[in-house]
């Protein structure tokens, strides 16, 4: 007890914890100055971070010795959220990705900035930064949306999305009627006086802004463009109103008879196509970014799905560009065919012909006169060796090629 | 005392153990392969055949769906190991022009065939004799709006389940071929192929996208999921059928493996594999298992039937 009645103040306060760095009284940043002179300027600038402006660099930065970089006292991805843990809401429903690698950094400088909330780069050129499609869609855009141009917070939260997907503060409808009253005559008669409040805006609209009027998406199915909405609903005085007059494809069979009666007579229907949500299972019905009014890009698209097909390829060792670059039509038909595999071509070799001239770059006898030995019901053709979707082993070989694949068959060979 | 308490308490622990492995061997199953069939009676090559049913006595119908016909053999009393010597007859086609791309196959107990063809989506009956008696007339049996049969299968007992993706549900119909009732496809699911009946009348539900099954007990109209999620176990599962013990078998399609599943749904093992030789499978279709112990599936790519012996 006298011992410690001796000792100073200001070593009890360490024992505390407010001082763990035992920095003489008044010292704190001022002394990281005295080497840190260009930090100045940083302290000059109109947004500084709390605990630099108030000279406590130690709150992030040991200043002896770390096991982490720039000194810092924790993981420069976990460091923040010491400070900053409420930042992601529990439970959210949608989290920048940024976020989740605790990479603040990239949009926030650490010390200080010219920008609100210490931001490298103001407004939307922060966002931009990482998502230059949509930098590029808005600049391109004739029509705009005018919450993009005063800012992507408008409507996004650029950490997470409490209760809503992409971020938005809120989900649409409701995010979109903060500003658009379905109320005044004048949106009722662009949407046909159709209930559309209780919709999903973006099944027609690009939030971002678009090339076409009422900022629709590029790819706009016939009857949205020529505002015949009851061609496919009922009329907009019924009480079920955004209801459609048939199910599945029988409502878009009429107008698209050709294609569903073809679509029939194939021995091998993709089987979505005849489920209860038929057609929508891969378009959207009123309008798309995609060709085809494609629900996603084809990769996505029937990635979504066939997702054990997706990674398969994307852990292939040689890719198949067709297959890498989501051309999933190159070689299947994605309604119905009468092949196996919904192939656009019955014969393999030739379809697998269209782009590789095999003549020249394989002298392996293949035909259907060639019999797989491994198998008297097979002739041997390009799968023999080949998995079209990738696999392990270069030129995505079935089987190890300076092994196992010629051994398959020529045993004689095997060591 | 206490000893005595410890020593009960210890041999109570060894005791749950064993009863814990043994019933966890029970449900491990290996699959022996044991021959293929390649051809029917004349010796022409079965190509791309999707489908395969046991009828339980003896007998064996193939969809031989890229010959647009069935073939039907007759099964050996016992499966030969080695020489393959599985069938002692047949290998008789049927071929109707109302069945022009079998792609599943049921044998009745009374030896009816019914088979599902994919281009007109329409459940054939045949006559033992291979006759055709007309299709499985939905409308009739009491079915109120459009159905589209992916699958189905037949019970023991002779009541057919049908699964309708259109309709979203599974159609339970009597032998007298009216509508018993139907079970709802639950909300979340993603996408149906296929369906097995347990031999107590349980339902169960293959989801192809969302790598899982769903049951639904005997008269119920529901399905839920079983509790293991089995996306690390599958790649793109398209068929599947129940032992009789109520065990699952479930074709991996673009795995090319056999998954099994124990009565309670879990995962128990994961047999054969890709490839070209007896013993792979390449994007296997149906299989069928003949109450004694013996797997057939339809090796589609492979151009043949497969043949399996089934034990731990």
């Amino acid at each position: 007890m006298l011992l410690l009645a001796a000792l100073p103040a200001g070593t009890l306060a360490a024992a505390s914890g407010e001082n763990p760095f035992h920095l003489k009284p008044g010292a704190k940043g001022a002394s990281c100055l005295t080497c840190h002179e260009a930090f100045r300027d940083t302290l000059a600038l109109p947004f500084v971070h709390t605990p630099v402006k108030s000279g406590e660099c130690s709150r992030c930065h040991d200043p002896h010795a770390s096991a982490h970089g720039k000194l810092l006292s924790a993981d420069e991805n976990a460091i923040c959220f010491q400070c900053h843990g409420g930042i992601v809401p529990a439970g959210a429903r949608s989290i920048h990705t940024v976020v989740v690698e605790g990479n603040c950094v990239k949009c926030h400088d650490p010390h200080g900035a010219k920008n609100k909330n210490n931001l490298i780069q103001a407004g939307n050129a922060v966002c931009f930064g990482c998502h230059k499609e949509i930098a590029e869609a808005v600049a391109a855009n004739s029509f705009k949306h005018n919450p993009v141009e005063k800012g992507c917070v408008t409507c996004h939260d650029p950490h997470a999305g409490a209760k809503s997907d992409f971020l938005l503060k809120k989900s649409q409808p409701m995010l979109c009627l903060d500003c658009h009253k379905s109320g005044q005559p004048a949106f009722q008669r662009q949407h046909m006086n159709y209930p559309v409040a209780k919709a999903q805006c973006t099944s027609c609209h690009d939030p971002h802004g678009s090339k076409n009027r009422g900022i629709l998406w590029s790819s706009v199915h016939s009857p949205v463009v020529n505002k015949m909405c009851s061609q496919c609903h009922l009329e907009s005085s019924s009480p079920n109103a955004l209801k459609t007059r048939k199910a599945g494809f029988d409502l878009c069979r009429g107008c698209h008879s050709d294609t569903v009666s073809e679509m029939f007579a194939k021995n091998r229907l993709h089987w979505p196509v005849a489920d209860q949500r038929s057609c929508l299972n891969c378009h959207n019905p009123h309008a798309s970014k995609q060709k085809a009014l494609l629900a996603q890009p084809e990769k996505q698209l029937c990635g979504s799905c066939h997702s054990d097909t997706l990674v398969r390829q994307a852990k292939s060792l040689t890719k198949h560009p067709p297959a890498d670059e989501g051309n999933c039509e190159a070689c299947h038909s994605p309604h119905a065919s009468d092949n196996g595999f919904l192939l656009v071509n019955a014969k393999t070799i030739e379809l697998c012909g269209t782009c590789h001239d095999w003549q020249k770059h394989s002298t392996h006898p293949i035909g259907e006169k060639i019999i797989d030995k491994r198998n008297k019901n097979l002739a041997l053709d390009c799968t023999s060796c080949h998995r079209a979707h990738g696999s392990e082993f270069k030129y995505f070989a079935t089987y190890d090629p300076k092994a196992e694949l010629c051994t398959q068959c020529h045993e004689e060979y095997r060591r | 005392m206490r000893s005595r308490v410890a020593a009960r308490l210890l041999s109570g622990l060894i005791l749950a153990a064993c009863v814990t492995a043994s019933t966890l061997a029970a449900d491990i199953v290996k699959l022996r392969p044991v021959a293929a069939l390649y051809s029917d009676g004349k010796g022409s090559a079965l190509r791309k055949p999707e489908g395969v049913a046991c009828d339980g006595k003896g007998g064996l119908v193939v969809a031989d769906t890229g010959n647009a016909r069935l073939v039907r053999f007759t099964l050996a009393a016992e499966t030969a190991a080695s020489a393959g010597e599985i069938v002692t007859a047949g290998g008789g086609e049927i071929v109707l022009g109302q069945l022009p791309y079998p792609i599943r196959v049921q044998v009745s107990s009374g030896g009816e065939i019914f088979a599902l063809d994919g281009k007109l989506r329409k459940i054939a009956r045949l006559s033992p004799s291979g006759e055709f008696k007309g299709y499985v007339d939905l409308l009739a049996a009491g079915v109120q709006s459009t159905a589209i049969p992916r699958s189905f299968k037949l019970a023991p007992d002779g009541t057919l389940y049908v699964l309708d993706i259109y309709g979203a549900r599974v159609l339970v119909l009597g032998t007298d071929g009216k509508l018993l009732r139907q079970i709802a496809f639950p909300e979340k699911r993603v996408f149906f192929s296929d369906l097995a009946v347990g031999a107590d009348g349980t339902v169960f539900l293959l989801d192809s996208v969302g790598k899982r099954v769903y049951t639904a007990a005997r008269d119920s109209a529901a399905a839920t999921p079983l509790p293991d999620s089995l996306k690390e176990d599958l790649g793109f599962p398209t068929a599947m059928t129940a032992d009789e013990r109520g065990r699952l078998f479930v074709v991996d399609e673009n795995g090319g493996g056999i998954v099994i599943l124990g009565q309670d749904g879990s995962y128990r093992g994961r047999q054969s594999g890709l490839g070209w030789k007896e013993g792979f499978l390449r994007y296997p279709g149906q299989l069928c298992l003949d109450g004694k112990g013996t797997l057939f599936v339809a090796d589609r790519e492979n151009n043949r039937i497969q043949v399996f012996m089934t034990g731990r």
